[in-house]
């Protein structure tokens, strides 16, 4: 430590071993690990005023975490029903938003890669990206202009004749799902073109001069290859849907809660700081959960997901 | 042949669907901008109008978030710039035995959850301010500090992508040149590589400010009682449109086209240019032309053009005759109510029951009980938070929202606005 140190002093010079020791540090403690072990310690305690904090009663407990499990006591039934179900609810959803995702986003990414030439191909590039920029609430916003009861959507199905009166699309979640499905279109196209592209043309000749179908060529040839990029744009996706705040809370349903918005309520209306927390950690675990299983099961290294 | 033009023409419709599925909502949502109905919409069209834009422009509480996610996006950039760069830069001497962790350390912040990250920083300074007994009006409890720090925490591990992908095309034997030649090591980190790393400085500044301005879930966990474009837009989405907010996805979806527009020709320009250099490197062309400065580039004043003829275009449009047509739409739907009208006394005299249909008193009614929820907070614990939200948050009825809008008197309509009860409850919804 103290060679390497002596080392970093000797081949950056006195301000610059001062800038990036200073700057490294404060990032990776004061803003991201020390805030971790914080939330992490206060998801343990109980909910106190300030002037308790210290105080006798500011001990250690497991009651937050229970919570999530069993409810408060009064409560009647055995489980926290309610949370528990919003959980693997949101969960559930996060699923099938990515793999709606990856439907649509692998084939305009191997059409872009593999198809697309010149001017055209840049062109649908930047046309990707242009959406992105849109804010989130404002992407959310148009969805929820689309499919209100007044929205286009009811009044083309209406001119067409397939409905006879407005079918609510934000009550029965279509819109939210179909929402979060648009915002992050782009994390699921880019790491798959990026890995698609590098793939030889060669050996979709070859495959196809041997006489393979094309849906077989995609099967043994292209998405093998195409394996770390799907992997990396699924747990992008995957992750950022199950933690969306905004699209659910713009295009929710009534009857529907998504799990950040549970942790929201704790912090703003619920005003229980320590509860919220102990929700935060426990959508934190069930992410590391997920991109170390991905990892596990699919042979990627995380320098290969977030990219 | 036939399954080929087949497969040609599926995937032909395929693209256009996604492109479709891409632009749709983005068009439909600008067109409402523009359409004179009070509620955002498309069908029926009424008036051709720009009048939005100038409610925007007087929406106080948005120019004050609009101020706010400016500050934030230049405070973001000087924090999350260098601290890119110095990430970037260390991983490149750390040990290689160090280098995996340090590595997920910095970058776990773009996989961790926005909402995380905003618990985690707001609890971590509360508790810093605790601990020096700071009060509430100290920095510790300044939403916009507190926002800085939350956003530049995961901002800074993008920079540190932009900039390790620079840094690998960069060639350590010229910094060892330099120092062999007598450069002290702050003259070849300026002369070297800040020089080598321009570009990449610009693009994590440019990335580093529209990932700020954009960020909502960790924004709204720590900017506590102060507010930015984002948190403005999410409360007023949630209780209550209008075309305003349309107005100002016009502005923020052309100001992307124009940004998008810009950095093709830029792209073009650079492409010119290392072509001519190949050329004159070969000897087929004596010496690079010069490159005229980009305002004067043909393209962007073509561009530029367009754009001021479209802006101007629009806008007279939207002015001219607007009172008159929306005098007309006005006239045209008063009939209709007072047929609508007649027609429900002919029937209720037909009838002589109490009205089945909805009453357009009941979103009031229904928001009610959220106002008294508040006061009561020791009561709250005996219902799930969740048993509330759906009272408020939830889109009224379709047959309500349908007899609101039906109602062509302008002036009731702001009363069974649900926005309107915002004024009492978003007071207390903020932390200190």
């Amino acid at each position: 430590m103290t060679t390497w140190l002596a080392n970093f002093y000797q081949r950056n010079g006195t301000a610059l071993s001062i800038f990036l020791l200073l700057s490294v540090l404060f990032w990776v403690f004061i803003l991201i690990i020390l805030p971790q072990l914080f939330m992490m310690d206060f998801s343990f305690r109980h909910n106190l005023t300030p002037a308790e904090i210290g105080g006798a009663k500011d001990v250690y407990t497991l009651e937050n975490y229970k919570y999530m499990l069993y409810g408060s006591a009064q409560a009647a039934g055995d489980y926290n029903t309610v949370d528990l179900t919003v959980f693997a609810r949101t969960l559930i959803a996060a699923i099938f938003v990515t793999l709606f995702d990856l439907a649509i986003c692998y084939p305009i990414a191997f059409y872009l890669a593999h198809s697309a030439y010149g001017g055209a191909a840049r062109l649908m590039v930047l046309s990707l990206i242009v959406p992105f920029w849109v804010n989130e609430i404002l992407r959310a916003f148009a969805f929820r202009i689309m499919f209100g009861a007044s929205g286009v959507i009811n009044d083309f199905l209406i001119w067409v004749g397939i409905l006879d009166q407005p079918y609510d699309f934000i009550r029965n979640d279509i819109a939210l799902y179909a929402g979060l499905g648009y915002a992050f279109i782009l994390l699921m196209i880019f790491p798959i073109y990026n890995t698609v592209e590098s793939l030889d043309r060669n050996q979709i000749e070859a495959a196809r001069d041997l006489g393979s179908p094309w849906w077989r060529i995609h099967w043994r040839v292209v998405i093998p290859y195409a394996k770390p990029g799907i992997t990396s744009g699924c747990t992008m996706v995957f992750m950022l849907t199950a933690g969306a705040l905004a699209a659910p809370q713009i295009l929710g349903g009534p009857s529907s809660l998504w799990f950040t918005q549970i942790i929201y309520q704790w912090f703003n209306t619920g005003n229980n700081w320590p509860q919220g927390s102990a929700y935060a950690i426990i959508l934190l675990a069930t992410c590391i959960a997920f991109v170390l299983i991905m990892m596990k099961v699919f042979k990627v290294k995380l320098g290969e997901i977030a990219r | 042949m036939r399954s080929e033009t087949f497969l040609k023409i599926s995937v032909g419709a395929f693209v256009a669907a996604f492109f479709a599925y891409l632009f749709g909502p983005l068009i439909i949502m600008s067109l409402t901008a523009f359409n004179s109905s009070q509620f955002p919409r498309v069908t029926p069209w009424e008036c051709f109008s720009v009048e939005w834009f100038d409610v925007l422009i007087n929406d106080a509480k948005l120019m004050n978030g609009l101020r706010n996610s400016l500050v934030i996006g230049f405070g973001v950039i000087l924090i999350a710039v260098p601290m890119g760069m110095a990430g970037a830069l260390m991983l490149t001497q750390v040990g290689h035995r160090v280098r995996p962790w340090y590595y997920t350390i910095v970058i776990s912040p773009i996989l961790v959850p926005g909402v995380v990250l905003g618990i985690s920083t707001l609890i971590f300074w509360d508790r810093m301010g605790r601990m020096f007994n700071a009060g509430y009006d100290s920095i510790f409890y300044d939403g916009i500090f507190l926002t800085i720090l939350g956003q530049a925490t995961f901002i800074s591990a993008y920079a540190m992508l932009v900039f390790i992908a620079r840094l690998q095309r960069f060639d350590p034997a010229q910094e060892e040149a330099a120092l062999d030649l007598g450069a002290t090591h702050v003259q070849t980190f300026r002369k070297i590589l800040l020089p080598f790393m321009k570009p990449a400085i610009g693009s994590a500044a440019v990335l580093a400010f529209l990932a700020s301005f954009e960020n909502y879930n960790t924004t709204v966990f720590t900017i506590l009682s102060s507010e930015t474009l984002t948190t403005v837009l999410a409360s007023k989405v949630r209780y209550g449109i209008n075309p305003s907010i349309s107005a100002l996805a016009v502005i923020i979806v052309s100001l992307t086209l124009v940004g998008a527009v810009v950095y093709e020709i830029l792209k073009r320009r650079e492409q010119r240019a290392e072509r001519e250099f190949e050329l004159v490197a070969r000897g087929k062309l004596e010496r690079r032309r010069k490159q005229v400065p980009l305002f004067l580039d043909p393209s962007m004043i073509v561009a530029l053009l367009v754009f001021i003829a479209g802006t101007g275009t629009v806008y007279f449009a939207g002015t001219i005759g607007l009172e008159e047509c929306k005098a007309a739409v006005l006239s045209e739907k008063r009939a209709k109510t007072e047929r609508a009208i007649k027609e429900r006394q002919a029937k209720e005299m037909f009838r002589q029951a109490a009205p089945t249909t909805p009453d357009p008193y009941a979103p009031a009614a229904g928001a009610a009980p959220k106002v008294e929820a508040k006061g009561t907070e020791g009561y709250k614990s005996i219902f799930d938070p969740g048993n509330l939200q759906g009272q408020v948050e939830g889109e009224l009825p379709p047959e309500q929202q349908k007899e609101i809008e039906a109602k062509g008197t302008e002036g009731y309509k702001s009363i069974f606005d649900p926005g309107n009860l915002k004024g009492q409850v978003g007071t207390e919804e903020k932390k200190p």
